[in-house]
Order: structure tokens, then sequence, then C-alpha cells
């Protein structure tokens, strides 16, 4: 069994499908990048693999955990399952340190004293150290969003998941987070990365997945995904956004 | 008889300020409990919860507080409940500021973005303890400028009691007045005292005003 597998899942909001009959596996190490227009249900895809969006048929399986049961222990499960938002989402009320300790301390039950070790860690990673005791609006949107990601690596997950990072950023602030993502991914991090970013996901992801009208509309190893794509509405979408 | 106005009755009226401060207090204490209940069913995601709320601002909100100050006096007397004006107006007072308390309150909660409940629950916090961690303190930080504010009107308005013969500091200044024909003195003095427990707390809740960190 694959490390995250999605069996004809169906989403939807009322009469409104987002996702239908969405097949997708993901291995232990892979860095899968989704890719498609507004509203093709990219995002809903992502949200349903940690239980955020309940699934209205077929099965998300993570880990083992079945994620579409309602019975599924999805506390445990996001401990395993990191999530970054497009819009940082950091608690405004609390320093960086803990933004990043609140899930190690009160989900995991570590002590303050090692989940401020954890901090220091993820912040060292997202190169932001020195930003410890800053609070959010202190901090640039790249910042804000590098700390976002340590707060979610804090949690020791074994999967992240990134629903367009960078598109709330000024563009000069892109590169920092990408970079940070970079490292990751030479870690060996299971990500899988909902982006605007063709060059990012050409050059990092292994696999990429052209979403198209609530399906996975075509996939493939992200060299041939790019140089080669197989339906027309993805060599549209590709020359919509490379021009 | 008339007699004159002398420096015992403005000690009288300065100890009045006691039941009147003590009022207040009851029916914050009162209110608060209300008005938790009220904001946590107007900001509920469930139905009835919120229809009972807003329904009971909406009651409250719409009759004067002096007619709720009469239905729990004379009102309640009548079919058999002699409540003592002390109780009378503490129910009163409390029913009103719970009304109050909770739509201030209610506001808060709901002017958290849903991205911060999310970010809690995306780092497997339960829904208890995002309110605990996430929302409430920052709900908390909202409502203290409007809380203290409302808290001005609850001491102005508690001189409502005196009507239904509670003695506090309007009741006592009524008194006086009868005993030393001196109105403009002794109301002169009252409103003195008013002002001396209403105006640092305006003051206060200004200097919270600009002390809102992490709020946007």
């Amino acid at each position: 069994m694959a490390f995250v597998e999605l069996k004809s899942v169906r989403k939807s909001y009322g009469s409104n499908t987002v996702l239908q009959d969405v097949d997708l596996n993901i291995e232990k190490g892979e860095i899968v990048a989704i890719i498609g227009r507004s509203g093709s249900g990219k995002s809903t895809l992502l949200r349903c693999i940690n239980g955020l969006e309940p699934v209205q048929g077929g099965e998300v399986w993570v880990d083992g955990v079945a994620v579409h049961d309602p019975r599924a222990n999805l506390r445990e499960l996001r401990a395993r399952v990191g999530i970054v938002f497009q819009s940082f989402n950091l608690f405004p009320h609390l320093t960086v340190e803990r933004n990043i300790t609140l899930g190690p301390t009160i989900v995991k039950g570590i002590g303050a004293a090692q989940a401020a070790v954890l901090a220091r860690e993820a912040l060292r990673k997202v190169g932001l150290e020195e930003k410890i005791k800053a609070y959010a609006d202190e901090l640039s949107g790249g910042q804000q969003q590098r700390v976002a990601i340590a707060r979610s690596l804090a949690m020791a997950p074994s999967i992240m998941l990134f629903d367009e990072i960078t598109s709330a950023l000024d563009p000069e602030l892109v590169g920092e987070v990408l970079l940070v993502l970079e490292a990751m991914a030479r870690e060996g991090m299971t990500m899988l990365l909902v982006t605007h970013e063709m060059n990012f996901a050409r050059r990092v992801a292994h696999r990429v997945v052209f979403m198209n009208q609530g399906k996975v509309w075509e996939q493939g190893p992200a060299k041939e995904f790019f140089a080669a794509p197989k339906t027309e509405e993805l060599k549209g979408f590709l020359s919509a956004v490379l021009h | 008889m008339i007699r004159e106005l002398a420096l015992l009755d403005v000690y009288y009226l300065v100890l009045a300020v006691r039941w009147t401060i003590a009022l207040t207090l009851l029916a914050l204490a009162g209110g608060s409990l209300i008005g938790l209940l009220v904001a946590a069913g107007g900001a509920s995601h469930h139905l009835l919860p919120r229809l009972l709320a807003r329904g009971y601002v909406g009651l409250v909100q719409g009759i004067p507080l002096l007619a709720w100050l009469f239905i729990f006096y004379f009102g309640l007397s009548i079919v058999g409940y002699d409540l003592p004006p002390l109780i009378a107006a503490t129910v009163g007072f409390s029913v009103y500021a719970g009304a109050f308390l909770g739509e201030i309150w209610r506001g808060a909660l709901i002017a958290i973005p849903r991205t911060q409940w999310e970010a809690g629950t995306a780092i497997g916090l339960t829904y208890i303890e995002q309110l605990r961690h996430v929302i409430i303190p920052q709900a908390v930080r909202i409502a203290i400028p409007p809380t203290v504010g409302f808290l001005v009107q609850l001491i102005k308005n508690t001189s409502l009691a005196a009507v239904i013969g509670f003695v506090e500091l309007t009741r006592e200044g009524q008194m006086t007045t009868a005993a030393t024909f001196q109105p403009f003195a002794v109301y002169l003095l009252v409103a003195a005292l008013y002002f001396s427990l209403c105006y640092p707390l305006t003051r206060y809740s200004r200097v919270l005003e600009g002390r809102r960190r992490g709020v946007r």
C-alpha cells in the first residue's frame, strides 16, 4: 500500500461536485506537485488528505489511517501530516516560539523545555532562529510563511502538504520560501504541493499531477509532463501559464 | 422638616457609592454568566442555540431597562414572589447586561478569522483546545475595550434602581434632597461622584484600545 492512497474520492458541497473519482497514490519520500486552474479542486484534494474536509465517497488512506472513516483519529493523524496554508495563519497573539511549541506540547504532550529545543531546531531549518521571540506582525510575509513551515516541522510529520504557499507573497519573497522547500526535499521529506510555480515544480517534483474539473486529468514524471503534455487541456493550461 | 445640607449628608452620599458599586458588580457577575451563554450560542454553528441567543438579545434590547426592573420588582411581587429591591435590581440588571455583554463577546468571537480555527485543527488541537489557546485569547483582546465601555454604561444605569427603592447613590441623593431641599447642590455632588467612578474607566478603556497586540 502506498503511503497516501486516494481511491475514487468524491467531494461535493451540496450539488456542487468539487472532486470526482480521484485516484492518487503517493509513495514515501516522493515529491508530488499538483497544478491546475483555480476551482479545479486541487486545494480541496489537499485538505481531504488531512481530514480538514470530509469526503462524500471513496477512500482516503494516509499511513494506514482511514481518513474517510468518521471514527478516524484525526488528532493523531494531524500530528503526522503537516499542512501549510496560503495565508500563513500564524497565531498573532503568540510569539514565534509559542506558535511552534503549541502543537508539540498540547497534542504530543512534550515538555516545555524539550519543545523549546524543537522550536529552535525547526527555526534553524527555515533560517529564522533570531526571530524566536518575535510576533507575526513583526515579520515579512516570507518570514511568516517560513515560521508556518517550522510550526509544521516541529510536529515531526511524515508528510507535508503545501497549499499554494507562495501565492500570497510579494514576488521578491517567493524565493526564500522555495529555498526552504528545496532543503526539505533534499532531506527526503514526502511532500505534496499545490503550486503555481511551474519552474519549481519542474525542478523539484518527482511527479506532477494536473487537476481539471475535479479530476486527476493527467500525471507523469516532471520532465516528460512539461515536455510532452498528452491532453489538450494540459497543453492549453501550460501554454497559458508559461506563455 | 427641612434642615441644612450638612457634612454628614455628604458623608452618606459618599457611602451610598458602595451600593452603586455593589449593584454594578452583582450585575456584572450575573450578566457575565448570561453573556457567556449568549455569546456561545450566538457564535455556535448550530441553528437552535443561535436562534435562542438572537431571540434573547432581541427581547431584552427591545424593552427598556426600567420596564425590566418594574417587571422583576412589582410584577413578581403580584404573582407572589416578593423580591427585596437588591435582588430584583440584580436580576433585572443581569438580564440587561447579559444581552449587551453577549453581543459584544459574540462579535469578538466571530471576528477571529476561520483560518485561525483551521490552523489549530491542522496541528491537531481539539475544538476546546482551539478555543482555549487560539480563539479566546484573541477574542478577549478584542472584547476588553467595549466591555469596559459597557461597564461605564452599567454604572450609570444602576441609578434606575432608585425607582424601585434600592438605596444606591441616586436614591440617597433623592432622600438628601427631600430632607434639605437643596437639589442643585445635592445632584451636583451625585453627578461628581458618578463621574469619579466612570471617567477613570473610560480613560482606561481608551488605553486598552491602543494596546491590542496581535489583533488585526
